[in-house]
């Protein structure tokens, strides 16, 4: 997952909630394994050394590309799981190092949902092109991992991986579950949100940038153009039913740069946008 | 009278640096009604009504100040 | 064309999501920013039988919260008061009229009544202003600013607190001061200690306004005993100063052997048909109390027991007990009884009336709050929360005093008597609380 996972829960004993842990953990890291890009031999893996042939993928790999589908079309191609590759030219280090126009065009050639031939379950990628489930697989495993809390007993819960989260149900010896969002300068005071149903998720590091010439580049990148979506936030942070849910509307309102605010506002979740 | 309430307090003085609970058992004492003063309001107005009937005021802390009845 | 898909992403994704994680409708996400604001108000009635003082009293108090635990709270009370209090003067088998606290005009007693005074009407407003910021990892500070003010009655005071944690926050302890600068300033003005109560338009024994200076000290200290107990004890010392009598209050000359009040002719244009003289109490009054409390927690229902002794150097020897049990009902409802138990001993120069003939005392006063009595409140209170999960909550209480006068004082024809008024008074209290 690349960043630290816990499970808060209120269960009645150690044994109980060392249980539910196990049963969590064992989730993330089978999700892991499966969709991360660093693991030889998982199906990510085989996807992008295909070669140019058709890999044929089981039923929990085809309905995530279903679902990346639909939200390339949704967004107008602004999510695109075939952008991973432009990672490449950047890195977000906080210094000035802004890559050549060049390198971008190069690997622009590589990235498009459009070039890949989907037709369930059978994935045809075209050669050097690679997929990247990332965008989804943290939110995704968050969801997972309640549905199965829910389905072994009514023990409030909430998981958080890296600051995606979802809970089972609010907690029972306190009102709700309080959650804080960082605030944009890492020494001010953080939002405190009080969750007691649904999901919180984040886009966007408040860390993770370039700076060049007063401009502030963030690391959410426009498969579009190949550049840092412009005039975007810093952090997003959408409240909604499950934790996907929230990832795709936070990460769809990042790429929507300056206008993030207006299109979270014409949905009816809540957000808290930081700038 | 004197000497016993000196003891009392010098009791509960002595017992406090050894007393208590771990940060992460404080979930019943976070509650609301847990609260040393549950209802700033009602022990305010307390205070005031008591405070014109009676000769004695106070005790737990200082309110609002006085007011011409008593 | 944008416009109208972006309406319907949020749908879209819902439907999306249901797909890929198949687990049905998931339940509607509950998400709130802490709240910044917190308005807590109460609308009182109290009232006490045989047509004494009943107030109507709205009360509110608004707190901000800022950043870094910084709270700032106003709290605003607008009391509207009627009735009568008892003048201190002794009933008598015959009617009774006394000058009323202005000196302007006089008031009838029916014979075998207690002597209540006039009635009056006052409204009383009241403003405090308080500012509450950490100090360091450990510490809190509160400022604060109060002000009341009524017809006659001017307060103005400040107080401050200090308060640090120890030993993992299991330990507070606590020091704050309050000083007070009040104002009295009666119609028709102070009336001279032990003076008598003349006739109507007399205003020779009258002063101007007095004032009264307070100052106190606390000191405290609150323990977390176990997971479910907590518990706290309080010292503190309050000293008084200035005018600390009360104008208004008035104290029968009776005959030694008879133990009636001694008669009078009242002036062509009114006055008392009776001897009476204003009170007088000491220049000067310290008070020591000593106040513990616990908060105890039992299967979900809380317990608050309270103790406070009080005493000062007016002789008075005051204790209370208080006792609160917070029963939950359901998940949102709460029922919680309460009882107070209250005693306290009369103050040194408390008689019930003086005797006319013999030398006069430095100090006297028969307002029953300085005499000796018991009192008991009984009550409860029931809180809801309401659909946007705020607060509210409904108490109704009955408070009782009943105080004897101390046998030595009983003089002749008092002893057939009900000398010391004894108080019923009703309360209830109406409170909503909402944060946003």
């Amino acid at each position: 997952m690349g960043s630290p996972c816990e499970l808060l829960c209120e269960a009645s004993s150690a044994r109980d909630a060392e249980k539910l842990a196990t049963l969590v953990a064992a989730e993330a890291w089978r999700i892991e394994e499966k969709l991360s890009r660093y693991i030889d031999g998982n199906i990510i893996h085989q996807i992008n050394s295909a070669d140019g042939k058709p890999v044929e993928v089981d039923g929990e790999t085809a309905q995530l590309l279903d679902f990346a589908e639909t939200l390339y079309s949704m967004s107008d191609a602004a999510f695109d799981i075939t952008s991973g590759v432009l990672r490449r030219a950047w890195t977000f280090d906080g210094s000035d190092n802004i890559p050549a126009a060049k390198d971008i065009e190069v690997l622009l050639t590589l990235v498009g949902w459009d070039k890949v031939d989907w037709q369930s379950p059978q994935l045809t990628m075209p050669v050097a092109m690679e997929i990247d489930l990332g965008g989804i697989g943290k939110e995704y495993a968050v969801d997972r991992a309640v549905g199965m809390l829910r389905s072994v007993g009514d023990t409030p819960c909430l998981v958080n991986f890296g600051g995606d989260l979802a809970v089972t149900g609010p907690p029972q010896l306190r009102n709700a579950w309080t959650v804080g969002i960082e605030a944009a300068d890492l020494s001010g005071a953080a939002i405190l949100i009080e969750l007691r149903h649904g999901a919180l998720a984040t886009s966007g590091d408040v860390r993770r940038f370039l700076l060049k010439d007063g401009v502030r580049y963030g690391h959410v990148i426009d498969p579009r153009t190949g550049w840092p979506v412009e005039e975007a936030a810093s952090s997003i942070t959408v409240a909604a039913d499950t934790c996907t849910q929230a990832g795709m509307l936070s990460t769809l309102a990042m790429l929507k740069g300056a206008i993030a605010e207006q299109f979270l506002d014409s949905q009816s979740e809540q957000y808290w946008c930081r700038r | 009278m004197r000497t016993f309430l000196a003891m009392g307090i010098l009791l509960v003085c002595s017992g406090c640096t050894s007393m208590g609970i771990e940060p992460w058992e404080r979930d019943v004492l976070a509650k609301d009604e847990m609260q040393l003063t549950t209802d700033a309001l009602e022990a305010a107005t307390d205070d005031h009504i008591y405070f014109s009937k009676e000769a004695s005021s106070g005790g737990r802390g200082f309110g609002g100040g006085g007011c011409g009845c008593n | 064309m944008s416009r109208k898909k972006e309406v319907s992403i949020s749908a879209a994704l819902a439907a999306a999501t249901c797909s890929l994680l198949g687990t049905g409708i998931p339940t509607a996400v509950d998400a709130q920013e802490e709240p910044t604001w917190d308005f807590n108000t109460s609308l009182l009635y109290y009232g006490e039988d045989e047509n004494r003082v009943q107030e109507f009293s709205l009360k509110s108090i608004i707190s901000r919260m800022f950043a870094d635990d910084r709270v700032l709270t106003f709290g605003l009370t607008i009391d509207g008061l009627t009735g009568a209090t008892p003048s201190g003067a002794i009933p008598l088998d015959t009617v009774q009229t006394i000058t009323n606290a202005s000196g302007n005009s006089v008031y009838t007693v029916p014979a075998g009544e207690l002597p209540l005074d006039e009635e009056f009407k006052d409204t009383r407003v009241a403003i405090t202003a308080n500012w509450q910021q950490p100090v360091g990892e450990s510490s809190q500070m509160n400022w604060g600013f109060s002000a009341s003010k009524e017809f006659d009655y001017l307060h103005l005071g400040l107080n401050g607190r200090f308060a640090k944690d120890f030993n993992k926050r299991n330990t507070t302890v606590s020091a704050g001061f309050a000083i007070s600068s009040d104002e009295n300033d009666p119609i028709g003005g102070t009336p001279v200690g032990l003076s008598s109560v003349l006739d109507v338009g007399d205003l020779s024994n009258r002063g101007g306004s007095e004032d009264k200076d307070i100052v106190d000290f606390v000191v405290g200290v609150s323990q977390v005993m176990t997971r479910n107990l907590v518990m706290q004890a309080n010292y503190s010392y309050s000293n008084e100063s200035g005018y600390l009598s009360n104008p208004f209050k008035i104290l029968s000359v009776v005959d030694g052997t008879t133990g009636d009040t001694v008669g009078r002719v009242p002036a062509p244009g009114g006055g008392p048909t009776h001897e009476f003289l204003f009170e007088n109490r000491p220049d000067d009054r310290s008070r020591h109390s000593v106040y513990t409390q616990a908060k105890y927690y039992m299967n979900g229902n809380v317990l608050d027991a309270s103790y406070r002794y009080m005493t000062d150097d007016w002789e008075i020897d005051s204790h209370t007990v208080d006792l609160r049990y917070r029963w939950p009902v359901g998940n949102d409802k709460y029922f919680e009884p309460h009882l107070r138990f209250y005693t306290q001993t009369e103050a040194e120069f408390y008689r019930l009336s003086i005797t006319g003939g013999a030398p006069l005392p430095l100090y006297a006063s028969s307002d029953y709050r300085l005499g000796n009595f018991d009192a008991i409140t009984a009550g409860a209170k029931y809180g809801w929360k309401t659909r946007n999960q705020n607060d509210m909550s409904v108490r109704v209480e009955l408070y009782q005093q009943s105080g004897s006068v101390p046998n030595g004082q009983i003089i002749g024809n008092q002893a057939g008597r009900d000398n010391y008024p004894d108080l019923n008074a009703l309360i209830v209290q109406f409170s909503y609380r909402f944060k946003k």
